[in-house]
């Protein structure tokens, strides 16, 4: 029979006063079990269970976009409170190569969430252990929990640093899960200081005092599995008339905690992983599913050509300088390395009426300006510097232009003076009106943007989280 | 087991195993609507365009009528090689007035021109010539070059109708000549219609608000509110006859 209040590894530190007989009686009956030994497990389990609920969600929104279709993201501090949108931090960390591992591999990859969520139903269970076994809980499993904690904690402040270096924003409810982490180690910390704080053990006024045990009493064993062969009988004391207070030396526990805690830790935090790689549909045939390039190049050699470092896979993008869907698949292609080992070709494509027909409104006003002043700055071979400015001063850029168009050319003009006479020439009008047509040819879809690798055109539904898999299926060769 | 271990147990496999089942039903669903997207196809904003041509004001039911039969006749569609367009009789298809079917072409006032020849001749001038190469040049989103030829009454309506495709074709060979083979096949793009003199004849008011290709050409009166030119040495004046002594070229930013 479990007794908890039989036991206990915290003597040593125990308060003087107790022992020695300063407190009161009724004090030390109603202290039966320390009530401050209860902490570590609370604080433990609480914080778990919020992680796991953090992790769970950012599971469901990444699971959700394995049907290839568009869906927003919850980002909010409260659980599932909120809109879900697809403009939030949240949603570019989802899209961000860190988000998930393999994702050459799987389309998608594996959800880091998944070991999140896995993990931290493991410490849930390790902290309501913690809870209720108290002070009878060993020392070596203590350190154990405390060094487990560690791995959360650890790779919280891994992806805190990432989020704030590579992404420049915070994701809420990634920011729920540091915060969950950070609890959890505060919940080992406080279970490894337990280990050396003695409560002492109270048995109650005119129960015997408890007997030292043999080493195989296995039958009559009063303390957790853990423990057993390591508790040190220490001869009760006795206070006054009132109950006797048998400081206990710590369980040391076995090394077989820890080993098993480390154990069941890693196959609880692979669990949710296997069963979501296991679970996973095959996208091999639905990446090829969206079309090629019916006319390969553009006669008049109006598309233009952007320099690589490294430039291995042939590819063409349709992309609108003000488009952000652009912005942010740019610097995805830069974040992965896959950019600087494209060979790559840009149709600009302007999504604003100024300038494509195709456009009753214009969508992005400006956008025409920077498209010739991309092709202008392509005669210095500049246009890969004037594109990347764009995206990089994409939010003023847009915003001058909604306000006046003629605002969004003198900024240009101002960064590219070199720009400004080829602007507004026929011929660079005519080399936009050729890249529009060149779309026309190929009956591409008015958006942007849109891949080619080769003459394959990459799904829109491939461009983000299935990128990885996608490049690796269509193009090996970049990521080598 | 002792009570704490057993709860614990209990309470990590239900977590872990309850996640876990999370995670299968997530995929699964997910699984589920990626084979079986209708759903999604439904809504309305899943609808992209695809990059076309330009499609402009004017473009009406009407205007879209003759276009269709010039692309008929002259075999603008399709993957077959042209072989001339045939002759249109725009009275046989369509019950539209001279009058309005001139008005159809109104709206491409400043996207076309007017290249004015010599009585009874099909020969281009310097400044047909630059005309035509200039509203060439002037495509963008525009899938079809249109030539409208015409001839003024003088002389019989069989001849006047063999002139005006004369000069239909006068436009025509200029633009193979000069065009750049990477404009395209001009046999897709380009298509004629020759009216002779019997149909859809232009009154002089032309003379004075469209591109010609003979700028110094007096018009015969100033439009309203402006003083009157005096003819410009060795021009000729531009009346009604004129003025039907012509082709009329235009891109034309319809689709079909």
């Amino acid at each position: 029979m479990w007794q908890p209040w039989v036991g206990g590894d915290n003597t040593e530190n125990r308060p003087h006063r107790e022992v020695s007989g300063e407190v009161s009686p009724l004090s030390v009956r109603s202290q039966a079990m320390n009530p401050r030994s209860i902490v570590p497990g609370i604080v433990g389990a609480v914080a778990s269970l919020l992680g796991g609920i953090f992790a769970g969600l950012s599971t469901h929104d990444y699971a959700q976009h394995l049907d290839r279709q568009l869906h927003g993201t919850n980002c909010s501090f409260i659980p599932g409170l909120g809109e879900a949108s697809s403009e939030n931090a949240c949603s570019a960390a989802m899209y961000s190569p860190y988000s998930a591992l393999l994702k050459d591999k799987m389309w998608g990859g594996i959800p880091i969430s998944l070991f999140a969520l896995g993990a931290f139903g493991f410490f849930f269970a390790a902290s309501l252990y913690l809870a209720l076994a108290r002070e009878s809980a060993s020392k070596r499993f203590r350190i154990g929990y405390f060094a487990a904690t560690l791995g959360p904690l650890a790779v919280s402040i891994l992806m805190f640093t990432i989020s704030l270096v590579k992404l420049g924003e915070l994701c809420k409810v990634c920011v729920g899960i540091y915060v969950s982490s950070i609890a959890l180690f505060v919940a080992g910390v406080l279970a490894l200081m337990g280990s050396r704080q003695a409560f002492g053990a109270v048995t109650r006024q005119g129960a015997p005092p408890a007997p030292p045990r043999p080493a195989d009493a296995t039958a009559q064993d009063n303390e957790p599995w853990h423990q057993q062969n390591k508790r040190v009988g220490v001869p009760p004391t006795k206070v006054d008339d009132g109950p006797v207070i048998a400081p206990v030396a710590a369980p040391t526990g076995s090394w077989a905690a820890p080993v098993f805690l480390f154990a069941t830790l890693g196959i609880a935090t692979l669990l949710p992983a296997v069963v979501y790689a296991a679970s996973m549909p095959d996208y091999s045939s639905k990446i090829v599913e969206c079309g090629k390039l019916s006319v390969k190049t553009e006669k008049h050699n109006a598309l233009v050509k952007i320099t690589t470092t490294n430039p291995k896979q042939q590819a063409l993008t349709f992309e609108d300088p003000l488009c952000p869907t652009c912005k942010a698949f740019h610097d995805r292609l830069v974040s992965e390395g896959i950019y600087e080992n494209l060979d790559l070709t840009v149709a600009i494509f302007p999504l604003d009426s100024e300038c494509n027909w195709m456009l009753k409104r214009p969508m992005h006003p400006g956008a025409c300006v920077l498209a010739r002043a991309v092709l202008c700055a392509d005669k210095d071979g500049k246009a890969r510097q004037v594109l990347e400015w764009s995206y990089k001063n994409q939010p003023e850029l847009a915003a001058a232009g909604k306000a006046d168009v003629a605002d969004v050319r003198a900024r240009v003009v101002k960064k590219f003076p070199e720009v400004d006479a080829c602007l507004d020439s026929k011929e660079t009008k005519d080399r936009l009106d050729n890249i529009l047509r060149f779309a026309v040819e190929n009956k591409v879809r008015v958006s942007t943007p849109q891949l080619f690798l080769g003459d394959t055109r990459v799904c829109d539904e491939d461009t983000d989280m299935g990128l990885g898999y996608t490049i690796s299926r269509l193009a090996p060769g970049v990521r080598k | 087991m002792k009570p704490p271990v057993a709860i614990a147990a209990l309470a990590g496999v239900a977590m872990i195993g309850g996640s876990s089942i999370f995670v299968e039903q997530q995929v699964r669903a997910s699984k589920e609507r990626l084979e079986n997207p209708k759903a999604a196809e439904e809504t309305p904003e899943t609808k992209v365009a695809v990059a076309d041509h330009a499609e402009a004001d004017y473009c009406t039911p009407k205007f879209k009528e003759v276009l269709a039969r010039v692309v008929l006749a002259c075999g603008l569609s399709g993957q077959d090689a042209r072989r001339g367009c045939e002759p249109v009789d725009v009275r046989s298809f369509s019950s539209i007035s001279d009058e309005d079917f001139n008005d159809l072409f109104d709206p491409l006032h400043d996207r076309g021109g007017i290249v004015l020849f010599d009585d009874n001749s099909d020969v281009l001038d310097d400044g047909a010539k630059k005309l035509i190469e200039e509203k060439w040049a002037e495509r963008k989103g525009a899938r079809y070059f249109f030539i409208v030829a015409r001839a003024s009454k003088t002389g019989t309506a069989g001849y006047n109708e063999a002139l005006s495709q004369r000069r239909a074709n006068s436009v025509f060979f200029h633009l193979e000549s000069t065009a750049s083979k990477d404009d395209g096949p001009l046999d897709k793009m380009v298509g004629m219609l020759w009216l002779g003199s019997q149909y859809a004849q232009l009154s002089k008011d032309y003379c004075g608000t469209w591109n010609l290709s003979r700028p110094n050409i007096a018009a015969p009166s100033a439009p309203k509110g402006q003083p009157q030119k005096a003819p410009a040495k060795g021009s000729k004046v531009c009346n009604d006859e004129a003025i039907n002594r012509s082709a009329f070229i235009s891109w034309v930013d319809c689709r079909l």
